[in-house]
C-alpha cells in the first residue's frame, strides 16, 4: 500500500498538472490567463522528462541520466511565465519593479550559472535558483493581496486571478525553505532530502488544483 | 553532525511553518477586508435606491397634490366665473337683433360652453373624483368612455372585477400610468382600436393595453425615457418604480402591448 501511495507521489509532478489541463479542453481561457496555460503545458513536458529521468536513469547513459537541469530549466520557465501574468494583471501597483524584476532576475541567472554554478550540474539542482525564483514569486503574490485590500472591492472576490494566485502562494511558501536548504540536506541527510521531496510534490499538487478552479472560474467556454 | 542535522531539520520546520502562517494570516485578512468593503458598498447602494426611491415617491406625491389644486381652482374658480358668466349671457336679451348680432351672440354662447366644458374636462382630467369615490376600475372604465369615439379611436375594456374597489394609494398611480400611456397612444401610434384588460391574481395586478397603431419597442422606450421631452415617458417610469411594479413593451402579429404588473399589498 506503502509503495502504491510512494508511486502516486513519485509521478505527481506529472499527473497534477492533468487536472488543469483537463480544464482547458472544455474552456477556453481569456488572453489574461494565457502565460498559466503555457505553464502548464510546458511543464508536463517538463516533468514528464524530469520522472521519465529519474526512473529510467539505470538504463540511461551516464551524460543523461541526471534530471537536475531540468529541474532549473522549469523553474526558469514558471518565473518568467508567472511575472509575466502578474504584469497583465495591470495592477497599477508597483508596476515598474514589477517589470524591472524579470531582467533582474535574468541577470542573475546569466551570473550565477556563468561564474558560480553550472546549470548542468549532475550531482545537485540549484537550490539559489529555485530559492530566489521563490521569494520573488512571493514578492509578487504578496503586492497582489496588498494592492486588492486598498482598491475597491469586485463583485467577485474569488474570481479566477484569485485562485491561481493563492496557489502559487501556498506552492512558493511552503517550498522556499525546502528550496534553500535542499542542497544541504542532500549532502547531509539524503533519505530525509528524499521524503521532503514529497512535501514539494504535495504542495505542487495543491497548486494545481489552484490553477484548475482558477480556469473553472473564469467565464468564457 | 546530528546536532547540524537536528538544527536544519528544525530551521525547515519553523521556517515553513512560519511562512504558512504569514501567507495564511495575510489572506485571512485580504479575505475579511474584501467582504467587508462590499458589505459597506452594498448597504451604500441600498440607501442611495431608498433615497432615490424618496425622492421619486415625494416627486409623484407632491403631483398629484398640485393636480387636484389645480384641479379645484379650476372647477370651484374659473369654472364658477365661467358658469356665472354663461348665466349673464343667455339673461341679455336683444330686441329685434339683425343676423350679424344674433351669430356673435351664437357664436359667444357657444365659446362659453365649450369653454365651460373644457374647463370640467380639464379637472376631471387632473382629479378624478370617480376614482375616490368607485375605485379604479370605474375610473378607468370612465376615462376609456370619454376618450373613445367610434370614428377615431374605439376603446375596448374588460377589468377583472375582483379587484377591490378601495382606493389605496397606488390607485392613483397606477390610473395616471394607463392615462398616459393612453393619451401617448392617441398622440402618437394613431391607433384606431385600443383594449385594455386587467387580471387580479395571487396579489398582483396585470393590466395590459394592446392597440393597432404604431407603438414602442423595450429598448425603443428605454431610449425614449432618458430625453428631456420624453417627460410622459419618464413620469411612467418614476411611477413604475415607485410602486415597484413590472413594466414592459413588446410587438406581435397583432399589434403593440403593453404590459404592466403591479404587486398589490
Amino acid at each position: 500500500m506503502f509503495k502504491v501511495f510512494q508511486i502516486v507521489i513519485d509521478w505527481s509532478e506529472v499527473w497534477a498538472l492533468l487536472i488543469p489541463i483537463s480544464l482547458l479542453l472544455f474552456r477556453k481561457q481569456p488572453a489574461l490567463l494565457k502565460p498559466v496555460v503555457f505553464y502548464v503545458c510546458i511543464a508536463l513536458f517538463i516533468n514528464l522528462a524530469i520522472d521519465l529521468t529519474w526512473k529510467i536513469r539505470t538504463i540511461l547513459p551516464a551524460k543523461y541520466n541526471s534530471n537536475n537541469y531540468l529541474y532549473n530549466l522549469h523553474s526558469i520557465i514558471r518565473f518568467f511565465l508567472f511575472s509575466t501574468f502578474f504584469i497583465r494583471l495591470k495592477q497599477p501597483f508597483l508596476t515598474t519593479i514589477k517589470k524591472i524584476i524579470p531582467f533582474c532576475f535574468l541577470a542573475f541567472v546569466i551570473i550565477n550559472f556563468c561564474f558560480y554554478e553550472n546549470f548542468f550540474d549532475y550531482w545537485k539542482l540549484s537550490s539559489r535558483l529555485l530559492s530566489v525564483e521563490a521569494i520573488l514569486l512571493l514578492f509578487y503574490t504578496l503586492q497582489y493581496y496588498l494592492f486588492k485590500i486598498n482598491d475597491s472591492p469586485e463583485v467577485n472576490i474569488f474570481n479566477s486571478d484569485f485562485w491561481i494566485v493563492t496557489g502559487l502562494g501556498i506552492y512558493v511558501t511552503i517550498n522556499f525553505f525546502i528550496f534553500l536548504l535542499y542542497n544541504e540536506l542532500t549532502i547531509r541527510m539524503e533519505h530525509f532530502a528524499i521524503s521532503l521531496w514529497n512535501a514539494h510534490n504535495i504542495s505542487y499538487v495543491i497548486f494545481n488544483l489552484f490553477i484548475a478552479k482558477g480556469f473553472y472560474e473564469s467565464r468564457e467556454h | 553532525m546530528n546536532q547540524g542535522s537536528t538544527d536544519i531539520r528544525l530551521l525547515l520546520v519553523v521556517g515553513i511553518a512560519a511562512m504558512l502562517m504569514l501567507f495564511i494570516s495575510l489572506l485571512l485578512i485580504f479575505i475579511f477586508t474584501q467582504r467587508k468593503k462590499l458589505q459597506f458598498q452594498n448597504e451604500l447602494q441600498a440607501m442611495q435606491n431608498a433615497q432615490k426611491n424618496q425622492l421619486i415617491e415625494a416627486a409623484v406625491r407632491s403631483e398629484e397634490i398640485e393636480r387636484h389644486r389645480i384641479a379645484e381652482e379650476l372647477h370651484d374658480e374659473v369654472g364658477a366665473i365661467l358658469g356665472a358668466s354663461s348665466l349673464h349671457f343667455n339673461s341679455v336679451r336683444i330686441e329685434d337683433p339683425d343676423e350679424s348680432n344674433q351669430s356673435i351672440y351664437q357664436k359667444g354662447k357657444d365659446l362659453l360652453d365649450e369653454g365651460i366644458n373644457k374647463i370640467r374636462g380639464l379637472s376631471h382630467s387632473l382629479h378624478s373624483n370617480i376614482l375616490q369615490e368607485f375605485g379604479l376600475n370605474e375610473a378607468l372604465s370612465h376615462f376609456c368612455g370619454k376618450i373613445s369615439h367610434e370614428s377615431v379611436v374605439e376603446i375596448s375594456v374588460t377589468l377583472d372585477p375582483s379587484y377591490p374597489t378601495q382606493v389605496g394609494q397606488n390607485d392613483i398611480s397606477i390610473y395616471r400610468i394607463v392615462q398616459e400611456l393612453i393619451n401617448n397612444i392617441n398622440k402618437h401610434a394613431k391607433a384606431t382600436k385600443i383594449f385594455v384588460r386587467s387580471i387580479y391574481l395571487n396579489k398582483t395586478l396585470m393590466i395590459t393595453l394592446t392597440h393597432n397603431g404604431k407603438g414602442l419597442t423595450q429598448s425603443h422606450f428605454e431610449e425614449l425615457r432618458f430625453k428631456k421631452d420624453g417627460l410622459g415617458l419618464k413620469n411612467i417610469q418614476n411611477r413604475i418604480i415607485l410602486l415597484k411594479a413590472d413594466l414592459k413593451f413588446s410587438h406581435h402579429a397583432g399589434g403593440y402591448a403593453i404590459d404592466i404588473s403591479v404587486p398589490v399589498d
